[in-house]
């Protein structure tokens, strides 16, 4: 292996069972004694057939939604958990933060967890005595260092926590989304201390959501979806691949492709609008409507239609629909359906929807993920209030009335 | 090659544990055991008095039943006889109820980072020896108290002590793996420490049961590891008849436990991460 990789990545793949996964009981493997034919059980791919290389000195940032695999690439290499396929080199000592503040005990101080926590994370307890006053004054908890932890506030506690693990020495360090902790302040302390870390010629790859953090760490990027290496390479095309891909498109519009080729599917969406019911400006206030079009290949059935929306931090609005043709009557030709939300249903934010297409409420016609996008603004055009927090802004009816003098 | 190049190869797994890497992390071993002493009676306010009445109480409750009661005729006061059972067993089942249960209680950590596994349940054997002294203790105060000097065979009691050690080993580090696959374990294990009290001879002599089973039963009640190894502590420290041949019965279980013990942890711990 070249000397200048720090981690080399293989075919790697990891599989999990799902269902089975936390229900293993011993009944079950008595059983499963007995019966020779083992039941399949569904398999889900975390990790899919991966290979990938990182240069020694690399600050890789690793970005995708929940649920890309990003956690689990990083549990694989950590160690903590072993591949089902594929293999793994590495070159150098090799730490991993996938939490602060590991193994801390309330009942201790916090001079034993420091001690305590710098052990699991594989510090000797020499190195450990030895950063034991650099740990210290980073923290900021001097004061407090012989008192038991679960005295800590939340703050104290995980910077704390931060503090040793920010001493590590590792060639290569990973680390989890460890930066959402902390004050304002602190976490630029913890960026700051990052960024000496990368000064140093060390490997650091890092998972976030956050963007603007990954980007002024970072100098290489890792995209992933759903268990896939979608890109690797420089961190700039990396997130703006991430965003255009993932933080939704301003396009509020579908329009099928004039010149794609005719289809088998059952059922074909021509056109998707998300439109203002009043007014020109999608708006809390203004009501929202879903027009589309579609050509139906299939008759006397009950097709049904189901709108997906999510948000931009991936939280489902609503998964709701309807029968388009609700006496198994459906006919071949063209289709317009609109579908009106109520106003002052959703609050200010970008959505995306996913559509999708079944028969009878039951089986799966077609589905269109990720198909538009669209922005519901603060109020009016010209309004300059900030958005108010949540994902619903519902009329509320307030009846008051005075009880008592 | 640099020293710290690391393979992990999904066809490729290590049947036997690393022990040179468990030796590196010895600090973690250290930590983790004094953390569980601190841990243990921390909040307590006799602190460690506990560990010197839970023995205590059994002990009384041993003599009142088997000593008085049943009346079991012993060559040494019956009241050290028991204590002398006491002493390993009371280690043994700490051994086995913590040990069993330590990794599924450390999820925390196995979930977040990397450290051979083994470290766990070995902290947990470490603990326990605390309670082992203090009982040793006990025994030797009752010694004094009785007048009664040790035996010329006194020199072998460490031997059997470490065998009793090795033997919560394996059972600790069996459990510790089955219990993060099977949580059934959970409520297995205070069963087996509940009988193994009774079928082991810690309240009688061994030859008071071996009397009543017929010789195809009495090996079976050595195939219990805790049989030979208290009844050859007893015979170091007071003397009397030498255990037999069956006494390794024991022994050689303690060794099959222990090696299997390792092996089926090895198996099993590259994916407790998934199962805790």
């Amino acid at each position: 292996m070249n000397t200048d990789i720090a981690i080399k990545v293989t075919n790697l793949t990891k599989q999990y069972s799902l269902g089975k996964k936390k229900e293993e009981s011993l009944r079950s493997s008595l059983t499963s004694i007995f019966q020779s034919k083992k039941k399949m059980s569904d398999v889900f791919l975390a990790i899919n057939n991966i290979s990938l290389e990182i240069k020694k000195g690399d600050i890789v940032g690793v970005i995708g939604k929940n649920g890309a695999g990003k956690s689990t690439l990083l549990k694989i290499l950590s160690q903590i958990t072993k591949p089902t396929k594929g293999k793994i080199e590495i070159n150098g000592r090799i730490s991993s933060l996938l939490e602060v503040g590991t193994g801390f005990h309330p009942e201790l101080t916090g001079r034993e967890n420091i001690y305590l926590n710098g052990t699991i994370l594989g510090m000797t307890r020499k190195e450990v005595k030895d950063k034991f006053d650099e740990i210290v004054e980073f923290s900021g908890v001097e004061k407090f260092i012989d008192t038991a932890v679960k005295h800590y506030s939340s703050g104290m506690y995980v910077r704390l926590a931060f503090a040793v693990a920010a001493h590590l020495e590792p060639e290569i360090l990973i680390i989890d989304e460890v930066l959402a902790v902390g004050d304002a302040e602190f976490q630029k302390k913890c960026l700051g201390k990052m960024q000496d870390v990368a000064q140093q010629g060390r490997t650091v790859i890092f998972v976030s959501h956050n963007m603007p953090s990954v980007k002024a760490l970072c100098n290489k990027g890792i995209v992933m979806k759903n268990g896939e290496l979608v890109y690797n390479g420089e961190i700039q095309e990396a997130i703006d691949l991430y965003q255009i891909k993932n933080i939704k498109t301003k396009s509020n519009q579908f329009k099928k492709s004039t010149d794609s080729p005719k289809t088998n599917e059952p059922v074909e969406l021509l056109d998707f609008e998300v439109v203002p019911r009043n007014g020109n400006l999608l708006t809390m206030f203004s009501g929202i409507d879903f027009v589309l079009k579609f050509n139906s290949h299939v008759e006397n059935k009950t097709i049904d239609l189901t709108f997906e929306v999510v948000s931009q931090d991936d939280v489902i609005v609503f998964h709701n629909g309807a029968t388009v043709t609700p006496e198994n009557n459906s006919e071949i030709g063209e289709y317009l359906v609109t579908c009106s939300l109520p106003e002052q249903l959703l609050n200010a934010g970008i959505y995306s929807v996913n559509l999708i297409f079944g028969e009878n409420q039951r089986f799966l016609l077609k589905q269109y993920e990720d198909i538009i996008s669209f922005e519901v603004l603060q109020e009016i055009a010209g309004s300059n209030s900030s958005k108010l927090p949540g994902i619903v802004f519902p009329k509320l009816e307030v009846l008051s009335e005075k009880t008592s003098a | 090659m640099e020293k710290n190049h690391k393979i992990i190869d999904a066809n490729h797994s290590h049947i036997i544990p690393d022990f040179k890497e468990l030796y590196r992390y010895k600090d973690l071993f250290v930590t983790l055991t004094w953390r569980d002493f601190k841990v243990r009676y921390a909040q307590t306010t006799i602190g460690l008095l506990w560990a010197l009445i839970q023995p205590v109480v059994t002990l009384l409750i041993l003599s009142l039943v088997f000593g008085k009661f049943v009346g079991v005729k012993t060559d040494i006061p019956y009241l050290l006889f028991a204590m002398t059972g006491m002493t390993i067993w009371t280690y043994f089942s700490y051994v086995m109820t913590n040990a069993g249960s330590s990794i599924i209680a450390s999820q925390g950590m196995v979930k977040k980072i990397y450290f051979p596994r083994l470290i766990i349940p070995l902290s947990k054997a470490a603990v326990g020896l605390i309670d082992l002294a203090i009982s040793l203790v006990i025994m030797v105060i009752l010694m004094i108290y009785y007048g009664i000097a040790p035996s010329s065979n006194a020199w072998l009691a460490p031997l059997f002590i470490l065998m009793g050690m090795i033997a919560a080993l394996a059972v600790g580090i069996w459990l510790s793996a089955l219990t993060v696959r099977f949580r059934d374990f959970q409520h297995i294990v205070p069963f087996m420490v509940q009988i193994g009290l009774y079928v082991t001879p810690i309240a009688y002599p061994a030859d008071f049961a071996m009397k009543q089973l017929p010789s195809w039963a009495a090996t079976i009640y050595y195939l219990n590891p805790m049989a030979g190894v208290i009844q050859g502590f007893r015979w170091s420290v007071f003397g009397g008849e030498a255990p037999g041949n069956m006494m390794y019965v024991s022994f050689a279980m303690i060794l099959f436990i222990f090696i299997t013990g390792l092996l089926y942890f090895r198996k099993v711990e590259d994916e407790m991460a998934d199962y805790v």
